[in-house]
């Protein structure tokens, strides 16, 4: 039963200030949903806390698993979501995940030209460029252009694959395992792994060059 | 091509080969209203009231100058209040008088 004060229940606010007419917007949709009971007096706080966890941590350790357990690498490349669900991963019904392998011949971007599709459960929230017009208007046209604006150049002989995303469809990059690497544990190796090397616009980064979280 | 057959053969929010600037390198830490916002999406989404592509085509239909002026969750939670709108599930007038209800109680508090 939705009782006023349960409508109310607090969720995280922007402070003091006068809200925006979006966001008194976005509380007047949520509340009116509330009190006509379509939507739990929780659930959206709830939902705050799950989106909380997924973070590009998530998916540099599924990168870093797949680097040193072949067995797990191949199902993860044959059925991206299958396989985190074993993890406990949970994704929204209908989206498959597929993961694309970078190789010394192939190279992977993932890019959503019509709206911000994205691999959200496991690297949270994508970056504003990448939801903004340069990104997905160029990438599918001039991508080795884009990538080296990233800082990445990949040579002429290596293919460019471009993904682009749908609602039912998202895309993660498994970059290259760097050189010298060879005795890093799994956590060593997750490290290297960074949420722009997973969306394809960077490789994995070199040993000693760390993020710095 | 004529001035408008662009419009006809594009969604607004169809960018993929169109000419564009160098990349804007940016990224913001999301607004709490922005996180709800999305949280909201997902929900909506969990009770099949909304879906994924429900929300995009309803973006799509806001036009390309809403699509071009508006930012990222200002589009969302435009759509969504149409969306629901269009499913007999919110009406407009109801909306007005619940934001006009928010927007009071939070000129009440911040004159505290």
């Amino acid at each position: 039963m939705s009782t006023h004060a349960q409508a109310h229940t607090p969720v995280p606010d922007a402070g003091d200030a006068m809200p925006s007419y979006y966001e008194i917007m976005e509380t007047a949709v949520r509340e009116l949903l509330v009190e006509k009971e379509l939507i739990g007096a929780g659930e959206i706080r709830q939902m705050l806390e799950v989106m909380d966890t997924r973070t590009p941590a998530l998916g540099s350790k599924i990168v870093a698993r797949a680097w040193v357990d072949p067995e797990f690498r191949t199902r993860l490349l044959a059925n991206g979501r299958a396989t985190l669900e074993e993890l406990g991963i949970d994704f929204f019904e209908n989206t498959q995940l597929i993961v694309l392998e970078n190789t010394d011949k192939v190279h992977n971007l993932v890019v959503c030209t019509l709206c911000s599709c994205y691999p959200r459960e496991i690297l949270g929230l994508p970056p504003d460029w990448y939801k903004m017009k340069p990104y997905r208007a160029r990438a599918v046209k001039e991508p080795r252009a884009v990538l080296a604006e990233f800082g990445t150049v990949i040579p002429d002989d290596v293919e460019i694959r471009v993904s682009d995303s749908t609602s039912m469809i998202r895309f993660l990059v498994l970059p290259e395992r760097p050189e010298g690497t060879e005795n890093f544990t799994e956590e060593q190796l997750a490290a290297l792994v960074t949420r722009d090397a997973m969306i394809g616009v960077v490789k994995a980064s070199a040993p000693g060059k760390e993020k710095s979280r | 091509m004529t001035p408008t057959e662009n419009l006809v053969k594009r969604l607004p929010t169809e960018m993929g080969g169109l000419d564009a600037g160098p990349l804007q390198r940016v990224e913001h830490e999301y607004a709490p209203w922005e996180k709800r916002c999305h949280a909201l999406a997902n929900v909506l989404d969990i009770h099949k009231i909304v879906n994924t592509e429900e929300k995009r085509r309803g973006i799509a239909a806001l036009g390309s100058e809403m699509v071009e002026k508006l930012t990222y969750y200002q589009r969302w939670i435009v759509a969504f209040a149409n969306i629901l709108f269009e499913k007999r599930i919110l009406a407009p007038e109801e909306l007005a008088r619940k934001m006009n209800e928010v927007a009071a109680r939070h000129s009440a508090t911040s004159k505290c």
